[in-house]
């Protein structure tokens, strides 16, 4: 899992010495703080932003705090980030209103020193963190416990072949990448890379489902005795096409099948980014497309597949859409060329696949990571 | 509203307002076109002129929408792509699954 994000307070005030005073207070203590001089500037930012807590001043002219607590309740984007209002006021019935009605997690008084505010807030966040924490434990713990995990623990022992993989989930949360790698026999296995469309819990959920799909598929065309990658996607199709739960979900997939015995891997690919295929004799770095698309989009889709002779220190690489992704001063970008380009010198290293690694975490953590990232790499020995 | 709307001959052309079309905006984006769509405006052109950087969620949005659209016998197209963005679909075989064009007005004339 990564470092949690860190901590983000909305600020709501009329007032722009107030709005300063508080801003860099809590900017001292940790705090990403965003000031908003009226309830309409922060509506606006909140369209952009997704802030752990809101600390809003009661009056303002024109939309005053409660009805901006109001307009947040019921935007389903909104409604569940912890919202506090400053107010001199000390009448109990508006407090209580606020609290009951307007469901706020506090009152704060404006003579209330900034230390003691920043302590009070502080100490919500981290007990909301711990909840969410403790849920997303929860539900790990029952996916665990039938047996689906959207990424596996370790990497699988291939004769001839290193595995690595590195998943890095979007803001801490787990979301709709997935990695898995079946053993059907002592001769096989597959590598599947998977990217549910959407993010964080939504698509996390889905990915049993896909994960489950896949399995089955997988092991139908095994015990046919069919080890054809495109033919196992067309079917995970067909049966997601079906499926009445996942029709209108996407996922892109790549999937490997490593022959152990031949040294040979088959590859098919679905609405997934092109496969990079290093070649160590002659140092050229090639993209190996295939023409499936996106599982869940049409049941008829036909699937192909290529097969891949790699040599000694031959070394490919799948990975989800994350990974192409940049920033350009704040503007978010996608450049699949650019991530080929960027990746090519660390492919003729030794221990090339940490380098590769330590290069997307420098390269993510300098920039607002927009999605998962995953990427596995197949190295042949 | 996350689309500029402006009704032509043979179709809608709907232009994102936003330089990210990404998980925040993808559901209003999707409600926006299938009202649309629900209204009878069945073939829509999207103009992504501002659009700087599209996420896994919204196009998944775009397909939902290409999907209502095609189950009432509409279409969706896709017009002012940024090259980068242009590359990615393309990478991923969604130049198959949407038409694509150059311009809205390209678009709007040879539809």
């Amino acid at each position: 899992m990564t470092e949690p994000a860190s901590k983000k307070i909305l600020l709501v005030d009329d007032s722009p010495f107030m709005l300063s005073v508080m801003a860099k207070a809590f900017e001292k203590e940790g705090f990403t703080a965003i000031k908003a001089a009226s309830a309409a500037e922060a509506l606006k930012i909140l369209e952009k932003e997704q802030p752990d807590i809101i600390l809003s001043d009661y009056e303002m002219p024109g939309v005053n705090g409660f009805a901006l607590r109001r307009s947040l309740l019921k935007d389903p984007a909104t409604k569940d980030i912890p919202f506090a209002f400053l107010t001199s006021h000390k009448d109990n019935d508006l407090i209580m209103k606020g609290l009951d009605e307007l469901l706020a997690v506090d009152f704060i008084n404006k003579e209330t020193p900034l230390p003691v505010i920043i302590s009070k807030l502080d100490n919500l966040v981290a007990t909301v963190r711990q909840k969410q924490a403790l849920s997303v434990e929860e539900l790990r713990k029952a996916a665990e416990a039938i047996n689906v995990k959207s990424i596996p623990a370790k990497r699988p022992d291939v004769k001839g072949f290193e595995i690595d993989f590195w998943h890095l989930p979007y803001q801490g949360h787990p979301g709709g990448d997935f990695i898995d790698f079946i053993r059907v026999s002592e001769r096989y296995i597959f590598v599947v890379l998977g990217d549910v469309m959407g993010k964080k819990w939504t698509a996390w959920f889905f990915t049993f489902s896909f994960l489950s799909y896949i399995r089955a598929a997988v092991r139908f065309c095994v015990v046919a005795e069919e080890y054809d990658p495109a033919l196992i996607l067309q079917k995970i199709n067909q049966v997601i096409c079906h499926d009445e739960v996942l029709k209108d979900i996407l996922a892109g997939l790549s999937l490997l099948l490593i022959d152990e015995e031949t040294g040979k891997v088959a590859y098919a690919g679905a609405g997934d980014l092109p496969l990079l295929y290093y070649k160590a004799g002659n140092g050229s770095l090639t993209s190996i497309k295939t023409s499936g698309l996106l599982l869940g989009l049409f049941s008829e889709v036909m699937y192909d597949a290529r097969i891949l002779e790699m040599e000694e220190g031959d070394r490919l690489l799948i990975f989800s859409d994350g990974i192409i992704d940049y920033t350009e001063g704040d503007v978010h970008k996608s450049d699949y060329d650019l991530f080929k380009k960027n990746v090519a010198p660390f492919l003729k290293m030794n221990n090339s696949f940490t380098a590769i690694r330590t290069y997307l975490q420098k390269q993510l953590a300098g920039s607002r990571q927009a999605d998962d990232c995953s990427i596995i790499s197949v190295l042949k020995k | 509203m996350l689309l500029e709307i402006k009704e032509m001959d043979k179709l809608v052309a709907a232009k994102i307002t936003e330089h990210e079309a990404n998980l925040n905006n993808a559901e209003q984006f999707k409600e926006e076109i299938f009202a649309l769509i629900d209204n009878g405006h069945l073939r829509i052109i999207i103009s992504f002129e501002k659009v700087n950087y599209v996420d896994s969620s919204f196009l998944g949005a775009m397909v939902s929408c290409l999907k209502h659209a095609l189950s009432k016998g509409g279409d969706i197209y896709l017009a002012d792509l940024q090259k980068d963005i242009y590359s990615l679909l393309v990478l991923i075989r969604m130049d198959k699954v949407f038409k694509i064009y150059k311009t809205e007005e390209e678009g709007a004339s040879s539809i």
